[in-house]
């Protein structure tokens, strides 16, 4: 199948790929890039597992063609430590045990961090209800909230 | 205080960091140079014979390497489905290309003729003599029709005993048919234990009802996957998502008939497993052939949809359940007639059917259950096998016989309560357990004592009890020149075992947490383990590191006493150092000093080797309330308060075990609320997570938990299995919650919407 030139940055890296139109922005960033910390869980969009941040939004990366990201600022769960230094909502996920498996972890970190830094003023009940994209099997999301409310203050503290 | 410093604290896990980073490396994260990526066929019918398989056009498409199908498999063990497929999804052929989307196309491209069959998914149609036969003759010698007929006849079957009409339909099904035998039972069961006619004759109350629990998904977030490398020397290695290398390893011996030497599994981060994960052939042994044909390493990773196809899911069942008691709360007798849903082969957790005597004195008691085939793949394990349906129709049952009796649920369920002696019905005396403390806990908690209810609000109560199992395990502790200590063992973490493990070595080595790691070989460098499953890792594995740390400590002391010329006895080892008991001034050499003292020594390094198989494991009990709202007119229920409380013996690490009671809670939820795999004419017609829902954050509140600790005798700081318990009341807990709150028993699972409508119209409610 014929490959297209594409340009993408991920984690403030320049990528210029040639990529089949038919492969995902899942695919590319997995295969093509090696940046593996994004997990496939359904390939359908229906599991959030997948959730990387482009151009400021969270979206699922298996819904998104790879061709059609050209041009577009991505950040991976690879991209949000700087410096050695964890962020604060993967430090929360250490300190609240907001993780099991950790399979569904990366999505989770990334989904909360689009919504904290788009609004860290919401209330347990409207992070429950933003989260609702992701799917973890493992922990009852009790501690996941947790985590992201620890994140929220600490950020609405700092900012 | 607590007398540890250590163990019973709740400290960020070993892999925190490689977890929260996107670090850790899960199957589908290993990439060989030259991977190839494999893509299994599978039949598009539920029951056909197969007349060809033709692979002609597939080879001819580019950047195909190698097709297999049964005829690869040298020893002849079923891999693939050759003369006839039995359900939705079975493998017939694999692919491996060097891209995922050739690899699909091309199985695709593989033309398969069917001659379709007749279809059975349901259990009480497949023992009808009327059904299609799943296994021809090969399951003749079975119980035969008469057996069943006469289990049947042993419980009522009359409409004001039991309003479910099936059982009674299959009765006279059965009748017409006096001397056929039938084929479609793969496995039964039967126990009994005192005189069952003589209790319900005893009793003044009798409830009889017919339970249904559907078949659902473990639903672990990483899809199956493997990739495997088949060295020229014939060498393999297989990069395993499994909850077992072990396992793996002689599974996949066994299966292609290669010697365990030539195995190497290594065990990737597990993206959950629940009991899921064992399985050989789903994805391991086909992606051993591929590579051992194309001479390449090859990935073969399912997606979502061939999960629900062709994964292992926890069997579904229908049990009819009978309970006699006294008018003042004494359970006298109680009797099941289960029947499993094992899918195409046997395998179904029937032996759990006799959880239905929960944590009860029962004096009589009475199971038969049966493993049904249908048209559906096997079944595996989920969290507790087998326990949550049986304990749903006995938590369900009980507060019906409350309610008749007059008495409170959680009163009468602490009046029947075994303790520590109690004869367990069917099955030797209690140890000491903590039923009733943990039953008060969550009542407690919960506010049960002073529950208050608006309209359309309910309360609801149940417990679940499970026994962790116990394997073999070793495990090797190194003491560093620096006073650091490194464990290597090979058992798979399972969320927080290699945190509890390294805990465990920190405390008897009296050095901080943090300077203490921990590995895990392959099956070729590291010591046997057990299959992480079962509730085992903490208990098995607890006990092995507590024996390789004290292994490791007497040749501390033995360096110690060499070193400061002292006697043993005079010794003691303190805050990740030796110190002389007697001496003034204080005198002591750290473990830095003695690991390095060590090197020059006769008797060398300090390793500590723990091995462990075997110690009597003791029961432990999950308790649950739950108060809800539902909505009559909708159906639709609301959760407002879910509280699980829990016996631990004792928490390792309190985070983490309160991780485990409530996802272990929400997946009982998410049972009786809103799970279930559905099968029409041809199979599994719910394969993807837009119509075989599972919770996420936006669906009930908070799960409170509560930790109580009634120590196990053998258990590693008398710690118990944590895992499987807290899914195995809350089916109960639920319906029981939506009976209270509008007077309707749901008998089948799950409660949705409709169906709580539905049967608030059958009561006389006007929507
Ligand atoms: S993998 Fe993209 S949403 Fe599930
Ligand atoms: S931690 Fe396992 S799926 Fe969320």
């Amino acid at each position: 199948m014929a490959k297209h030139p594409v340009s993408l940055t991920v984690n403030g890296d320049e990528h210029d790929l040639l990529i089949e139109p038919r492969k995902t922005l899942l695919a590319v960033l997995r295969d093509t890039i090696g940046l593996t910390g994004t997990k496939e869980g359904c390939s359908t969009g229906d599991c959030g597992a997948c959730t990387v941040i482009v151009d400021g939004k969270a979206v699922t990366s298996c819904m998104v063609l790879g061709v059609t990201a050209s041009g577009k600022e991505i950040t991976t769960i690879e991209g949000l430590a700087s410096e050695g230094e964890l962020h604060p909502i993967q430090q929360a996920f250490i300190d609240t045990g907001g993780y099991q498996c950790g399979f569904c972890t990366p999505g989770f970190i990334m989904a909360s961090k689009a919504l904290v830094d788009e609004n860290p003023d919401r209330t347990e009940e409207e992070f429950r209800h933003a989260l609702g994209g992701n799917i973890c099997r493992c922990t009852g999301y009790t501690k996941i909230l947790e985590a992201v409310l620890q994140a929220a203050e600490e950020i609405r503290a700092t900012s | 205080m607590s007398e540890y410093s250590v163990v019973g604290q709740k400290l960020p896990r070993v892999d925190a960091v490689e977890k929260v980073t996107g670090a850790a490396q899960y199957g589908a994260d290993v990439h060989p140079a030259g991977m190839l990526y494999g893509k299994i066929v599978r039949s598009k019918h539920a029951h056909a014979n197969i007349l060809s398989v033709d692979t002609s056009e597939a080879e001819k498409l580019p950047g195909v390497r190698a097709i297999i199908t049964q005829d690869d498999v040298p020893s002849g063990r079923r891999v693939f489905a050759t003369d006839k497929v039995l359900y939705l999804g079975e493998p017939l052929a694999a692919v491996a290309a060097t891209d995922p989307d050739i690899a699909e196309e091309a199985a695709e491209l593989i033309k398969i003729e069917y001659e379709v069959l007749p279809v059975v998914q349901d259990v009480i149609e497949s023992i009808k003599p009327s059904a299609p036969r799943l296994h021809g003759d090969a399951t003749k010698d079975g119980p035969n029709r008469r057996n069943i007929s006469s289990k049947i006849k042993e419980l009522s079957n009359s409409e004001a005993d039991d309003n479910s009409n099936e059982i009674r339909k299959l009765e006279a099904e059965l009748e017409k048919y006096a001397d056929e035998v039938y084929y479609n039972i793969s496995a039964e069961s039967h126990t009994e234990a005192g005189d069952v006619k003589k209790g319900f004759a005893e009793s003044d109350v009798v409830v009889e009802d017919t339970y249904f629990i559907p078949r659902v998904h473990q639903t672990y977030m990483e899809p199956h996957v493997s990739v495997a490398s088949a060295d020229s020397s014939g060498k393999i290695t297989v990069w395993a998502s499994t909850q077992g290398p072990f396992a793996i390893r002689s599974g996949i011996a066994g299966t292609l008939g290669i010697p365990l030497t030539q195995i190497n599994v290594i065990g990737t981060t597990m993206g959950g497993g629940f009991g899921g994960r064992f399985g050989v052939i789903i994805t391991h042994v086909p992606a051993v052939l591929l590579s051992q044909k194309s001479g390449r390493p090859v990935r073969v990773q399912m997606t979502r949809e061939e999960e629900f196809l062709d994964g292992r899911p926890a069997p579904g069942c229908v049990i009819k359940l009978k309970t006699g008691a006294t008018k003042d709360g004494h359970i006298l007798a109680r009797q099941a007639l289960a029947f499993w849903d094992s899918g195409s082969v046997s395998g179904a957790s029937i032996g759990s059917t006799i959880r239905v005597r929960g944590v009860y004195k029962i004096p009589n008691i009475k199971v038969d259950a049966y493993g049904v085939h249908t048209n559906k793949s096997g079944t595996a394990a989920y969290r507790a096998p087998g326990a949550p349906q049986a304990i749903f129709a006995g938590e369900s049952q009980l507060d019906d016989i409350a309610e008749q009796i007059g008495m409170d649920p959680v009163k009468f369920r602490l009046m029947n309560m075994r303790e520590e002696g109690d004869a367990v019905p069917a099955g030797g005396s209690e140890p000491k357990v903590g039923y009733k403390e943990t039953l008060e806990a969550v009542a407690d908690a919960a506010g049960w004592w002073d529950r208050e209810a608006d309209d359309n609000q309910g309360w609801g109560v149940a417990v679940g009890d499970w026994t962790n199992g116990c394997g073999p395990g070793g495990v090797y502790v190194s003491v560093h020149e620096d006073g650091s200590a490194r464990i290597f063992h090979g058992s798979m973490d399972i969320t927080g075992t290699d945190t509890a493990i390294t805990q465990i070595i920190a405390e008897i080595l009296t050095i901080p947490y943090e300077n203490v790691t921990i590995r895990r070989g392959d099956t070729d460098s590291a010591p046997y383990s057990t299959g992480s499953g079962g509730s085992v890792v903490t208990f098995t594995m607890g006990n092995t590191a507590k024996l390789a740390a004290e292994d490791a400590r007497r040749r501390i002391l033995e360096l110690a006493s060499e070193r400061l010329n002292t006697n043993e006895d005079n010794l003691e080892l303190r805050d990740g150092a030796v110190h002389v008991i007697t001496a003034d001034p204080p005198k002591s050499i750290s473990l830095g000093e003695l690991a390095a003292f060590s090197l020059s020594t006769t008797g060398g390094p300090i390793v500590g080797k723990g091995s462990f198989a075997r110690q009597p494991s003791t029961p432990a009990l999950a308790a649950q309330i739950a108060k809800v709202e539902v909505d009559p007119d909708t159906g639709r229920t609301r959760v407002l308060k879910l509280v699980a409380s829990q016996d631990v013996g004792f928490a390792i690490n309190p985070m983490a075990v309160e991780g485990q009671i409530e996802g272990g809670t929400v997946q009982g939820y998410a049972w009786a609320m809103m799970e279930e795999m559905q099968y029409g004419e041809n199979g599994n017609i719910n394969p993807g997570f837009v119509d075989y829902r599972v919770p996420t954050s936006a669906d009930l509140p908070t799960v409170q938990s509560v930790i109580v600790e009634v120590p196990a005798p053998n258990g590693p700081y008398g710690a118990k299995g944590v895992g499987e318990p807290p899914i195995t009341p809350t089916l109960a807990t639920m319906a029981n919650a939506v009976n209270d709150a509008i007077g309707v028993r749901i008998t089948e699972l799950p409660i949705k919407p409709e169906k709580v409508v539905e049967a608030l119209k059958n009561n006389g409610h006007e929507a």
